[in-house]
């Protein structure tokens, strides 16, 4: 019944063509009326609204996932993504936010049980460079970042990503002034050190002493508070990770991380406190402690039990009183050990 | 990369600067528990006014991914309805997020201080037609509002209205929230199963959360507020803000009920469209109700009037924004009440609580429902219902341990749900326990004590009569197939565990009843320390 009114004749591979067509036109900067300019632009936001309607339904249908089949790969068959991306910045704010859902959808869709977009990244790779580029400019930061972290779902383009010169930008990048901005940076660095297990694991230890050393000295060090807050959360996720013990262990044998670790634990902030007091537990936790790091805790004893003694997060949490009970034992039972 | 010169002028917002110092404060016009609002002006903007939301963030509750979900949410809507940020940046530990000055404040400060008794038709009319654009936008955008009340709509001087306040919003197309993505296959098929809001504007199935929601929960708080424009206040908000979610998801709040004795009472007369638009709004089924594109076509929204009528009908001769802070702020001093959060609305907000402490006796007076005698049925409701009272109780928990000293709130513990239920959505059935038998108490229907403990009860002799009844089963099972000893040993095993398990339920209930006791003792103190004060 409900096909007797549909005036919707085209297919998804219908819109995908015709979106493509319109993404050429509009990338041609040059020599065209501005009147049919805006008209064609017009019709390229119904297009690209539509797209997502089939991906994610709307109000009086589900989305078909033959259909959803048919578009992916359609879309992927040729460039559709990089001129999209490239285009994105012409788009008016409706359809650079449908655009990113369209983006962000395209990234889960399979053909024939297999991810078509990851192979289509793995051949544009150069694409990554163009959205981590975005967190340079404030209107398109937000859109490139959500496409961005939906990419770095597959695991070969977030290899490409840590393994990229990038990285290095993320530590100035999440510490931008504009909230949005940073908050966003910092989401998607979060995801690329703790989703892909395996390739975090190998990242880390390969770029151990630069990442590190940025690690501790551009956020841990940080002014911002944020930054800070963030930093060491993230940094206990890391290191509690069971795929990440190799890179665990050489971290908490250091006594210039124990040194900053210990500062954070003095802050007055009680969240910082608190999420430096899960990596503070690995240093004392360690049963190899080197004895550097043996003479820091019993120098440091009596003022470290005492900031224990009334230590505890707002929620009750009987994992983390356990886990103080274990530190204050660990320390309180440490000997100064004047040989190894 | 560089491109992006030509689409400047149609997207590209004015950038705010992004360090404090350009910013000049000039007044409190809100404060919350971790968070407070300034009108302030820009300075380098050719002094623009601007208000300053400025949330602590080392003290607030709710997670950075939250916060930054709703400033996001914020700087990427773009609805002349719909109160965007300028910016936001940090300082020291706060937040700042700078947003428009909206001089006459909310919709619930300008009721509360000059229509005691709800607005005129015509005004609530050009009001929720301007919220009901707001509210069709966020839609057709993905974005639930959730927290759709009177104190999150703004009026300007100019008498444009905005929705505000995305602090409890959530989005369908957001992966990285942890409804996942895999069960939001479409719009229409998303379910939310957090618990936000504020209690008295929730929606049924929002209290029910274990059945999920959807964009259909927002029409139902845009009927509430419908309510609260009309009769300055929220239905049911005589009542603790428990009871309130108790009372509707037992369904013993009908749209009809409250017409009719505010009819009798107030002699207000309502149209017969406007009644028809609030009732399909509050029907009990969420699939009744109509989207809120669709409301808009209503002929409740015909020939409705414009910004200016509502400047001549309702600014006019409106006490400023600070000016009613201030006076709430003195109100306040009074009763020790203060846990709204967010914008102008917190001061009002705290000013209808403290409104029905002092008149609590008026209250009492006033037939809107008859309290009394439905004492002893609300309590076998507080029986069935475990979610409503789930939420309220554990947060007052929390809250009552965090601040231990006289700022028990008497009628407020409904804000505080509204800041903190996402946390508490997942409750494991032991706790659900507990705050079961909490809610007994704060109900305060006699004997809560006992009462509960005889449902309790009847839940463990249930258990273990179908415990039993398996048993019989499994020993059926093992004689038809020729009864082998050794399993049936293990059965009895087994049995004997879950038996000590069940033991230890029972003590366990015990110490919870214990603890309830204390609790009471502890909050009938406070309550009386409060009524003192005033």
């Amino acid at each position: 019944m409900k096909g007797l009114f549909k005036s919707k004749p085209r297919t998804p591979v219908d819109i995908v063509r015709q979106t493509r067509d319109l993404l050429i036109y509009a990338n041609r900067t040059s020599d065209i009326r501005e009147s049919k300019r805006e008209e064609k632009m017009a019709e390229l936001c119904k297009n690209i609204r539509e797209l997502k309607s089939v991906l994610y339904g709307n109000s009086e249908s589900e989305p078909v996932s033959e259909a959803c089949a048919q578009l992916t790969a359609e879309f992927f068959r040729e460039n559709t993504l990089r001129l999209l991306i490239t285009c994105l910045p012409k788009l008016n704010l409706e359809a650079r936010k449908d655009a990113t859902q369209v983006v962000a959808n395209l990234q889960r869709q399979q053909v024939h049980s297999k991810l078509i977009a990851s192979d289509y990244l793995e051949a544009n790779i150069d694409l990554l460079d163009v959205l981590i580029a975005g967190y340079e400019n404030t209107d398109m930061a937000l859109h490139y970042g959500a496409m961005l972290r939906e990419c770095i779902r597959h695991q070969s383009v977030a290899k490409y990503v840590l393994e990229s010169q990038h990285m290095k930008k993320f530590f100035y990048y999440i510490q931008l002034p504009n909230f949005d901005i940073a908050a966003d940076a910092a989401a998607t660095f979060k995801e690329l050190l703790t989703r892909h297990k395996s390739t975090v694991a190998d990242f880390l230890s390969k770029n151990y002493d630069w990442f590190f050393a940025e690690y501790n000295s551009k956020l841990l060090e940080s002014s911002n508070y944020i930054t800070r807050r963030q930093a060491v959360k993230l940094l206990g996720d890391i290191l509690l990770d069971r795929s990440n013990s190799v890179v665990m262990t050489r971290y908490v044998s250091s006594r210039d991380n124990l040194r900053i670790l210990m500062n954070l634990l003095r802050e007055s902030s009680k969240s910082i406190q608190i999420e430096a007091f899960h990596v503070f537990k690995l240093f004392a936790a360690n049963q190899n402690k080197p004895p550097d790091i043996v003479s820091i805790l019993v120098a440091n004893r009596s003022k470290l039990l005492r900031l224990f003694a009334d230590f505890k997060p707002d929620k009750e949490d009987e994992q983390f009183e356990a886990d103080k009970a274990q530190v204050v034992k660990e320390i309180a039972a440490l000997e100064p050990r004047d040989r190894p | 990369m560089a491109q992006h010169e030509q689409e400047e002028c149609s997207t590209r917002k004015i950038q705010y600067p992004l360090d404090s110092n350009s910013y000049k404060i000039l007044d409190e016009i809100g404060v919350g528990v971790s968070a407070i609002v300034y009108k302030a002006i820009c300075v380098p903007m050719d002094s623009t006014v601007v208000a300053i939301k400025a949330i602590d963030l080392d003290q607030s509750r709710t997670d950075l991914d939250n916060i930054r979900r709703e400033t996001k949410t914020m700087s990427l809507l773009a609805h002349p309805n719909i109160l965007n940020a300028h910016c936001s940046f940090t300082v020291d530990c706060r937040l700042w997020v700078v947003m428009p000055f909206m001089s006459c404040g909310s919709l619930q400060s300008i009721i509360s201080s000059s229509f005691p008794d709800g607005l005129p038709e015509s005004c609530i009319a050009v009001v929720l037609k301007e919220t009901l654009n707001a509210l069709s936008y966020l839609h057709s955008q993905g974005h639930l509002h959730r927290d759709i009340k009177a104190g999150n709509i703004l009026m300007d001087s100019n008498g444009s209205v905005k929705l505000a306040d995305f602090g409890v919003s959530a989005s369908i197309y957001e992966p990285n929230t942890a409804h996942g993505w895999a069960s939001l296959s479409s719009s229409s098929q998303l379910m939310l199963k957090d618990l936000a809001g504020t209690p008295y504007w929730m929606a049924p199935e929002v209290i029910h959360s274990h059945i999920g929601y959807s964009f259909k929960a927002d029409i139902w708080s845009f009927g509430i507020t419908a309510l609260e424009l009309a009769h300055g206040r929220p239905p049911l908000s005589h009542l603790p803000p428990s009871k309130s979610l108790l009372m509707k998801i037992t369904k013993r709040f009908r749209f009809s009920d409250y017409e009719k004795t505010h009819k009798n009472d107030k002699n207000k007369k309502f149209s017969k469209a406007f009644k028809d638009m609030v009732a399909c709004c509050l029907d009990q089924d969420p699939s009744k109700r109509p989207s809120a594109e669709k409301l808009l076509k209503h002929s409740f929204f015909k020939n409705c009037k414009g910004a200016d009528y509502l400047v001549k009908n309702v600014l006019h001769g409106l006490p400023s924004v600070e000016e009613r802070f201030r006076e709430s702020k003195i109100l306040r001093r009074n009763v020790s009440v203060d846990e709204a959060e967010d914008f102008e609305s917190s001061s009002v907000r705290q000013r209808r609580i403290s409104g029905w402490n002092f008149n609590e006796e008026g209250f009492e007076l006033d037939p809107v429902f008859p309290m009394t005698p439905t004492e002893s049925k609300d309590d076998s409701i507080v029986k069935q219902v475990r979610f409503g009272g789930e939420t309220i109780i554990s947060d007052k928990k929390s809250s009552d341990r965090s601040n231990n000293s006289g700022e028990l709130y008497s009628g407020s513990p409904g804000r505080v749900a509204g800041e903190e239920t996402q946390m508490v959505v997942h409750q494991e059935t032991e706790t659900r326990n507990r705050e079961l038998t909490e809610s007994e108490n704060i109900e305060g229907g006699g004997g809560g004590g006992a009462i509960d403990n005889e449902t309790v009860m009847e839940g463990l002799m249930t258990l273990r009569k179908s415990l039993d009844e398996q048993r019989q089963q499994v020993s059926n099972m093992i004689a038809l197939l020729g009864g082998e000893v050794s399993r049936e040993d293990q059965l009895l095993q087994i049995i004997e565990r879950m038996r000590m398990e069940l033991e230890n339920e029972k003590r366990k209930n015990f110490e919870l009843e214990t603890e309830v006791e204390f609790l009471k003792l502890q909050i009938s103190g406070a309550y009386n320390s409060g009524g003192t004060d005033s």
